[in-house]
């Protein structure tokens, strides 16, 4: 990731940040746009939307068709830049997803 | 935004219990907007370091398992037909199409060799990856198991000899599906295969038979083998016309570069269906070499192997040692080169038949009277032994891991020899328990000394010859490394004529064996030792002829010499031989000892010490001995031509005028590879 580290908390302290900071270290699952889902803990994102995921495990279809089975692959920690994003989902209680999709 | 995953989770993807997956894209997104720039948004445990050893996801040098348009998965390929069986309806295209598929196999195979990973070369082949769809077409499921098990065996040759470089060749294969119940027959399956054949497809003959020994009877056996594979690759080569104007494929300027004899794309391979196999290493791009140049390959590949069944099993380590640095000279493969290692040295023995102790008596000349046994069991003898076996694998790797690791056997070898000048007398004493006769302990371990300081020297010369072959050596460095190579001559000489002048007493020799050491030892220490000898006085006067032609230049022209602000000749001296003199080779060798013997020659001094003349009357005599050895007479020729050249260089810059500001001098190895020619030229 570029920059520095912004060690400290920000400072304008911004209550959409402070929402994706509670997301922190939960499951989070990006996809991206060939087609694989990354499941991992939800580690670090910079402002152009790159994201960095721990313990994360690939999923890739193995038949072009949609129902295809699925296989995975364990990759650790990995970097998803935001350009190749197509779509991320946390893991939530349903009363949880209400008050996160309220948001905007 | 186009996305085939879409915001639908994917049903195989179970979120939490009780739990579901909420999407976050627009919290994101906006969140992202009220970030400044280089903020981030991480935890108490983020650290930059470890974010940065992160995994690229979508960049195609880091991430293996990126889809390329490809299929997703091997059943995928095949079921549309990726790689059909039979490869046609129609019989005669099935067999053109068939053989294509052997053919871009057989480039892969020599891409393979190249350094590739076998998954995107030889595996990338639909067939070899799901072989048992392939048996109920004979022809191409034989020729994927010899495929399969060739690859097999080669890996086995190159681990088990263990010279290969992660650069050289991939032996791992991780999940491939290398082994295959019934493999080891497939010599026979193909025979029939290919008897069914040349009944069937008269035109396709050649093409069924494999390269390769799988098995072999014998260095006899595996010559014969290797002759019928030329001649085939032979026939290949002559087929290419017929497959090509059936084929009716692309013009002959761009077949140069196909991966098939008749120029057509092949059916059933997919280089990338592998790639995630080949992690951690990304995929990377790869050139498949061309049919051609792959038939070259396993020319050369085929001939070396020859030169190695062509070795005669009864030789001297002295042959054995010159045989590998003439064989090193053709620059030969990695898989050759394991071959070679692997039938010189087979558990612990001397092409598994001679242990090494009975190898250095042989050399030694043992006085009568040694008891084999206790010669045997002497620690030194052991010792020396497994130097030797190592010596032997070392030569067989390449160019720079031989230098290397000759470097540091060096040390290895001072070290046995110090020891055992200081514990032989006693040593033996002990061990051998024949009479007190202390004349015969003396000669023996006297012998077994200057074996090994032969020995040492030897290595410290190959350790000194090989920088030029790899280019360590900067023209201002000559004058020193020439004047060390002349040390370690004049070493290797003197230790040299030592051993040849052991009597031969074949008469008292004991043992079974007892007519052929004596012819062996007789040979070797007679004619062909004092020509050895004389060789290497020629080495010795060209190496102190080239120091002080340099040397005289440096101090007459101060050209050649070195003048870095950053590296002093004396660092430099000490760069190039400091593994040299840290074992001690030659004793009592130093920088000041190179400058004394350096800063006062004048161009005047070399013409009258004539030093080239001396070899022009050795070489001369020389030539009769080595009747019938053509690399020799090479040598003896391109030995010529540097002395002849030499010569008259010196005579031309004597007569101008070393300090003549119009000349220009140049060294260059045209003529031998490590004796250059001085190339004088006036502006």
């Amino acid at each position: 990731m570029e920059g520095e580290t912004a060690s400290d908390p920000i400072a304008d302290g911004s209550p959409l940040v402070s929402r994706v900071r509670k997301l922190l270290f939960r499951r989070m699952l990006v996809g991206v746009k060939d087609g694989r889902f990354f499941l991992g803990s939800f580690h670090c994102i910079d402002k152009q939307g790159n994201i960095i995921l721990q313990d994360a495990v690939e999923y890739r279809s193995i038949r072009r068709s949609p129902q295809s089975p699925m296989e995975q692959r364990c990759l650790g920690i990995i970097l998803i830049p935001a350009a190749c994003r197509s779509s991320c989902h946390v893991d939530c209680s349903i009363n949880e997803q209400m008050s996160l999709l309220s948001i905007i | 935004m186009e996305d085939r995953g879409g915001n639908d989770v994917p049903a195989s993807i179970p979120s939490g219990e009780q739990m579901v997956w909420a999407d976050v894209s627009p919290l994101i997104a906006a969140a992202c907007n009220d970030l400044h720039d280089g903020e981030l948004i991480h935890g108490e445990n983020f650290n930059l370091f470890a974010a940065m050893s992160a995994l690229e996801i979508m960049d195609p040098k880091m991430d293996s398992g990126m889809e390329r348009n490809g299929f997703h998965s091997i059943e995928e390929a095949i079921e549309n037909g990726a790689a059909p069986i039979p490869l046609s309806l129609d019989r005669t295209v099935d067999v053109q199409r068939c053989i294509d598929v052997m053919d871009h196999l057989l480039s892969c195979e020599a891409t393979w060799h190249r350094g590739h990973s076998l998954a995107q070369t030889v595996f990338s082949c639909l067939y070899l990856l799901r072989i048992e769809r392939t048996s109920t077409h004979p022809l191409l499921h034989s020729y994927c198991r010899i495929m399969r098990s060739t690859c097999d065996v080669v890996i086995t040759a190159v681990s088990d000899a263990r010279t290969h470089e992660e650069e050289d060749f991939f032996t791992t294969a991780y999940s491939l599906p290398l082994k295959g119940d019934g493999d080891e027959k497939c010599l026979s399956l193909l025979n029939s295969v290919e008897e069914t054949v040349s009944r069937q497809l008269r035109a396709c003959k050649a093409q069924a038979s494999r390269k390769k020994l799988c098995d072999g009877r014998g260095l006899e056996l595996a010559k014969k083998h290797v002759m019928s594979c030329l001649s085939e690759l032979g026939s290949m080569s002559k087929s290419v016309e017929f497959l090509r104007s059936n084929a009716g494929g692309p013009s002959d300027g761009e077949i140069e570069c196909r991966t098939t004899a008749s120029g057509k794309q092949p059916f059933g391979f997919d280089a990338n269906i592998n790639s995630r196999l080949s992690a951690p290493t990304p995929p990377r791009a790869i050139q498949i070499l061309s049919w051609k140049q792959a038939i070259e390959f396993f020319e050369k590949l085929l001939n070396d192997m020859d030169a190695i069944f062509s070795l005669p099993l009864d030789l001297s380590l002295e042959n054995i040692l010159q045989f590998l640095v003439q064989f090193q000279k053709s620059q030969p493969d990695l898989v050759a080169r394991a071959h070679l290692q692997l039938l010189l040295v087979q558990d612990g023995k001397l092409y598994g038949k001679y242990s090494f102790h009975v190898v250095i008596s042989r050399a030694l000349v043992l006085p009568e009277g040694t008891s084999d046994q206790a010669f045997q069991e002497n620690e030194f003898v052991v010792q020396l032994g497994q130097l030797t076996i190592n010596l032997i694998k070392i030569l067989c790797t390449n160019n720079a891991w031989q230098r290397r690791k000759l470097g540091k056997i060096l040390q290895d070898w001072g070290v046995i020899s110090i020891q055992l000048e200081l514990a032989f007398r006693r040593e033996f004493d002990e061990m051998l328990k024949v009479s007190a006769d202390e004349i015969l302990f003396t000669r023996l371990s006297k012998r077994l000394i200057v074996w090994a300081e032969e020995k040492t020297y030897w290595i410290a010369s190959r350790f000194l010859l090989l920088g030029f072959q790899l280019e360590l050596y900067s023209p201002k460095e000559y004058c020193m490394v020439y004047w060390y190579m002349y040390v370690i001559f004049v070493n290797l000489l003197e230790k040299m004529q030592m051993r040849a002048s052991y009597p031969v007493d074949d008469s008292r020799r004991k043992g079974k064996k007892k007519r052929d050491l004596a012819k062996d030892v007789g040979l070797e220490s007679g004619v062909c030792a004092s020509s050895s000898c004389m060789l290497l006085q020629c080495y010795v006067y060209i190496s102190e002829g080239l120091t002080m032609m340099l040397a005289a230049l440096h101090n007459e022209r101060q050209i050649f010499k070195i003048s870095s602000p950053f590296n002093s000749e004396h660092e430099r001296f000490i760069q190039h031989f400091e593994l040299l003199q840290r074992a001690n080779v030659p004793p009592h060798i130093s920088y000041h000892l190179f400058m004394e013997s350096t800063t006062h020659v004048r161009i005047s001094n070399v013409v009258k010490h004539n030093y080239f003349r001396e070899v022009q009357r050795i070489l001369a005599s020389l030539r009769g001995s080595f009747a019938g050895d053509s690399n020799k007479l090479l040598e003896l020729h391109q030995l010529e031509q540097v002395i002849e050249h030499n010569r008259i260089a010196l005579s031309v810059i004597d007569q101008v005028g070393a300090s003549d500001p119009s000349l220009e001098i140049r060294f260059e190895f045209q003529h031998h590879p490590f004796f250059p020619v001085a190339v004088v030229k006036r502006s």
